[in-house]
């Protein structure tokens, strides 16, 4: 499949800057065809797991809505013209509603973006194209990569802490304000053990040679080829005909 | 960069780690309330995003920790998936910006309480700015976008500031800092 194989960082900048672009359109119509238009891309051109696609999806309705009714409610009439639609009873200043309108699909078209990257791209190979292309510096990679490592063990470090409190006979937190306390009794013992998991394997990284510095090798290599600016023409394509139509 | 040791950065990953799960975590949460209050809604929140910059900053007291843990932080985000997509990088940065201008006015010297909340605050005010483009907050009422301003500055002050500061410290009492400058602050504090 095509976006899967995609070169990371270009695919990343792609989407970056087309979300930038999207922040200049405030008419719904142009930002509607372009979400569907990406939407479609994403399932032509990625292999995506479509059920798992649309539960990442739907939360974003929620905020979408959320935008659409403050954005009325709250809007700048002061430039309006005096048109008004009829809205489930209220009336509304037709410019209003069209501003909210866009703002709202907005929101949805920057979901739909994003979830084509983050479908399509397999997470260490992202930050390594970041290392060769975008020349992020080693040293703060692979600490990221490593404290990336991290994110699992914590899951098992929270059912310890959880145990521990458990054995000692510390109370499990009935109502709101328990629940509360008992995140405090987690946070600092969570955070204590991260920090020093962090420094153990920051020193284990250095007696193993690890210097941090740019000239260093690579065993997965990552180049940016004529394919990679498929997906910006695609995109280019789709935001065009938006606009025009 | 160079005058970082390896040490200080997997740390700092690590604890940037944590809190963007955090950040992720709270997000729903955001969305709730702007569900019923509208865009104002996360602002009542927003400090809560700008947590590492200050937690790193006052753990490590080094250039560049406020903007970095806030990068790291959301380049996790990314990873790990979430609704804004590689953008939040960009984000990520323009809130430690905020943060780390106003630790570098100070010349990365003082990290006394006011200077955490004001840093909070730096953060509130790039964010801002960033908000206003992007997410159209033109297109609201010029009171609305001011109350949402000014409630953004206070949750920066309070949740990233005050708060950020009393997790640092009851860190730093656990003993797992002795090696960063938060944690030889506290032994000599607790010698003399």
């Amino acid at each position: 499949m095509l976006l899967n194989h995609l070169n990371p960082s270009i695919k990343a900048l792609t989407v970056c800057i087309f979300i930038v672009h999207l922040a200049f359109v405030f008419e719904p119509m142009p930002v509607f065809l372009f979400l569907i238009w990406t939407i479609v891309a994403t399932f032509i051109f990625g292999n995506v797991n479509w059920k798992k696609y649309v539960l990442y999806f739907l939360p974003f309705f929620i905020f979408a809505f959320g935008m659409l009714w403050t954005t009325i409610a709250f809007a700048d009439t002061s430039e309006h013209t005096n048109e008004v639609i009829n809205l489930l009873g209220l009336t509304v200043p037709l410019d209003s509603f069209l501003v909210a309108l866009a703002l709202s699909l907005r929101i949805l078209n920057v979901a739909a973006l994003s979830l084509m990257f983050i479908f399509t791209t397999n997470t260490v190979d992202f930050i390594l194209s970041l290392i060769q292309q975008l020349k992020l510096p080693p040293k703060i990679a692979y600490g990221v990569l490593a404290g990336y490592r991290f994110l699992p063990l914590m899951k098992d470090e929270i059912k310890i802490i959880h145990a521990a409190h458990q054995v000692r006979g510390v109370n499990q937190g009935k109502s709101l304000k328990d629940k509360f306390s008992q995140y405090k009794r987690f946070a600092i013992p969570l955070l204590a053990s991260a920090i020093r998991k962090a420094e153990r394997t920051a020193v284990a990284m250095e007696s193993k040679g690890f210097t941090g510095d740019r000239n260093r090798t690579f065993y997965r290599q990552f180049f940016v080829t004529k394919r990679d600016f498929v997906l910006p023409g695609i995109l280019l394509l789709g935001f065009w005909g938006a606009w025009f139509l | 960069m160079n005058n970082w040791r390896f040490k200080e950065i997997v740390v700092l990953s690590a604890l940037s780690v944590v809190f963007g799960v955090v950040y992720l975590a709270f997000l729903p949460l955001g969305g709730v309330l702007v569900g019923f209050f509208g865009p104002i809604g996360y602002d009542f929140i927003f400090g809560i995003w700008f947590i590492v910059s200050i937690i790193a900053a006052y753990i490590i007291r080094k250039p560049g920790a406020a903007f970095l843990s806030e990068t790291i932080a959301a380049m996790v985000e990314v990873l790990i998936g979430n609704a804004i997509g590689p953008m939040l990088i960009v984000v990520g940065m323009i809130q430690g910006i905020g943060a780390e201008a106003v630790f570098a006015a100070t010349r990365w010297k003082n990290y006394a309480l006011w200077v955490l909340m004001a840093a909070g605050m730096g953060s509130a005010v790039t964010s801002f700015i960033y908000g206003y483009f992007m997410s159209g907050y033109a297109a609201l009422a010029t009171e609305y976008v001011v109350a949402m301003f000014f409630i953004r500055l206070i949750s920066g002050a309070l949740i990233a500031g005050l708060l950020g500061k009393a997790l640092s410290d009851s860190l730093a009492k656990t003993g797992v800092l002795t090696s960063f400058a938060l944690g030889k602050e506290y032994r000599r504090k607790n010698a003399s």
